[in-house]
C-alpha cells in the first residue's frame, strides 16, 4: 500500500494470490524439503533456476500432506521438470 | 387583468390609444379621422369600428394582422404581447427541458463512470491494477526468458504491536521472468498466547508490481501461531514474461517484495484486494 500522497505517480495495488493462501505447516512435515531447497539456494548463490527441482519436491510434499490443493505440475510451471525423476527420494512418487 | 381590458375597450371605443405603461388614454389619430370625417359624430356613430375587424379576426381564429397594429391599437397589441409571452413560455419550456435532460445525463454518467473506469484501468494497466487477460492458464504455457535475470529481495515487517519474529529465510533470489520461484519466510511466536496474524505485501518499484504474480502465499488470510511455535511460510510466485517487453521496465533489475504482519482479532476478515 502506498503511503505517499502524490497523485501523479502510480501507487501499488496488492492483488490476491491466484490460488489463495498456503495453510500453515504447523507440524513441519515438509521441513526437510524446505531445508534441501534452502541449501541448494545457498550453494548456487541464490539462483532460482538451479533449484527448481527442489522447489518442485517441496510443493509435491505439500500436496501429499494436504497442505496444498493438488494441482498438475504444469499448472505450477514445472512443465520442463515433469520428465525428470525426483532427486534422492526415499519412496517413489508418481509423476504428473 | 380585467382593468386593462376594460380600459382598452373603453379607449378604443373612443378612438383613443392606451399607453400601456401609463394605463391612461392617449388620443391618437384614427385612420378614419385622418382620411375623412372628423368630429365626435363619427365616433359616436362608428364607435365600434376599430373593434369589428379585430373581433372578426379573433373569432375566425386568424392572427391579427400586424399592419393594423399601429392603428388597431390596444387589442392588437395585447394579442401580440400574448403571442410573444406564449413564445417565451414555449422557449423557456424547451430550455428547461434541455437543462433537465443534461442534469439527468450527468447523474447517469456519474453512475456509469465506475464500471467504465474499472474497464479502462484494466485495459491500460494504470495504477498497478490487474491487467485484463492475466489468467492462471498462463503459468502452464509461459516460457522463461533466460537472459533477463532479476534479483528479488525480501523484506519482512511487523506492526508495532505484533510480537512475532518475522523474517525472510533468504535475502535475495535471482529469477527470470516466466519461471516460477519459491521463497520462504519464517515466523516465530515468542509469547505464551496464540496469536493470529494477517499480512499484506508490497512490491517496489510500483510499476513492476503488476508483473509480480503470486500463485500462492500466506497473505490476506488469518494465520494462527500457537505459543512458542515457529513455522515456515512459503511464497510461490513468478514474474510475468511480458515484463521483458515493457519499455518502462527496461532498467528494472531489482524487485523488492515486502511483507507486513498485523495482529488480527478473532474472526476478522480482511477484504481481498481487487475488484472481485
Amino acid at each position: 500500500m502506498s503511503t505517499a500522497m502524490n497523485f501523479g505517480s502510480k501507487s501499488f495495488r496488492p492483488r490476491a494470490p491466484d490460488k489463495g493462501a498456503f495453510p500453515l505447516d504447523h507440524f513441519g512435515e515438509c521441513k526437510a524439503f524446505k531445508e534441501k531447497f534452502m541449501r541448494c539456494l545457498r550453494d548456487n548463490s541464490h539462483d532460482n533456476s538451479k533449484c527448481r527441482l527442489q522447489s518442485k519436491d517441496y510443493l509435491e510434499c505439500r500436496m501429499d500432506k494436504q497442505l496444498m490443493a493438488k494441482e498438475p505440475l504444469e499448472k505450477l510451471g514445472f512443465k520442463d521438470l515433469m520428465d525428470q525423476p525426483s532427486t534422492e527420494k526415499p519412496e517413489t512418487k508418481p509423476q504428473g | 387583468m380585467l382593468l386593462p381590458l376594460l380600459l382598452r375597450e373603453c379607449c378604443s371605443r373612443h378612438g383613443l390609444q392606451v399607453a400601456s405603461s401609463v394605463r391612461s388614454c392617449i388620443r391618437t389619430p384614427d385612420w378614419r379621422e385622418l382620411h375623412s370625417l372628423r368630429g365626435p359624430s363619427l365616433l359616436r356613430g362608428q364607435g365600434r369600428g376599430p373593434l369589428d375587424s379585430f373581433t372578426e379576426a379573433f373569432l375566425l381564429r386568424r392572427a391579427p394582422s400586424r399592419l393594423h397594429l399601429q392603428s388597431r391599437g390596444a387589442k392588437g397589441r395585447k394579442n401580440y404581447r400574448q403571442a410573444q409571452e406564449e413564445e417565451w413560455r414555449q422557449r423557456n419550456k424547451t430550455v428547461l427541458t434541455y437543462i433537465a435532460a443534461a442534469g439527468v445525463g450527468m447523474i447517469g454518467m456519474a453512475y456509469a463512470a465506475v464500471p467504465l473506469y474499472r474497464l479502462y484501468c484494466q485495459a491500460s494497466g494504470l495504477g498497478g491494477t490487474a491487467v485484463a487477460g492475466h489468467d492462471t492458464e498462463q503459468v502452464a504455457t509461459m516460457t522463461p526468458i533466460k537472459d533477463r535475470v532479476i534479483k528479488v529481495t525480501f523484506n519482512a515487517d511487523t506492526h508495532a504491536s505484533m510480537q512475532w519474529n518475522f523474517r525472510p529465510q533468504q535475502t535475495e533470489i535471482y529469477v527470470v521472468p516466466g519461471e516460477t520461484a519459491l521463497a520462504f519466510y519464517k515466523a516465530f511466536n515468542p509469547t505464551d498466547k496464540p496469536v493470529i496474524g494477517i499480512s499484506t505485501y508490497n512490491v517496489v518499484p510500483f510499476d513492476a508490481g503488476q508483473y509480480f504474480n503470486k500463485i500462492q502465499c500466506f497473505c490476506f488470510e488469518e494465520q494462527r501461531l500457537n505459543p512458542k511455535e515457529e513455522v515456515d511460510m512459503p511464497v510461490f510466485f513468478y514474474i510475468d514474461p511480458e515484463f521483458d517487453e515493457d519499455p518502462r521496465m527496461a532498467r528494472v533489475d531489482t524487485i523488492t517484495l515486502s511483507y507486513t504482519f498485523f495482529e488480527a482479532k478473532e474472526g476478522q476478515q480482511l477484504p481481498l484486494p481487487g475488484y472481485s
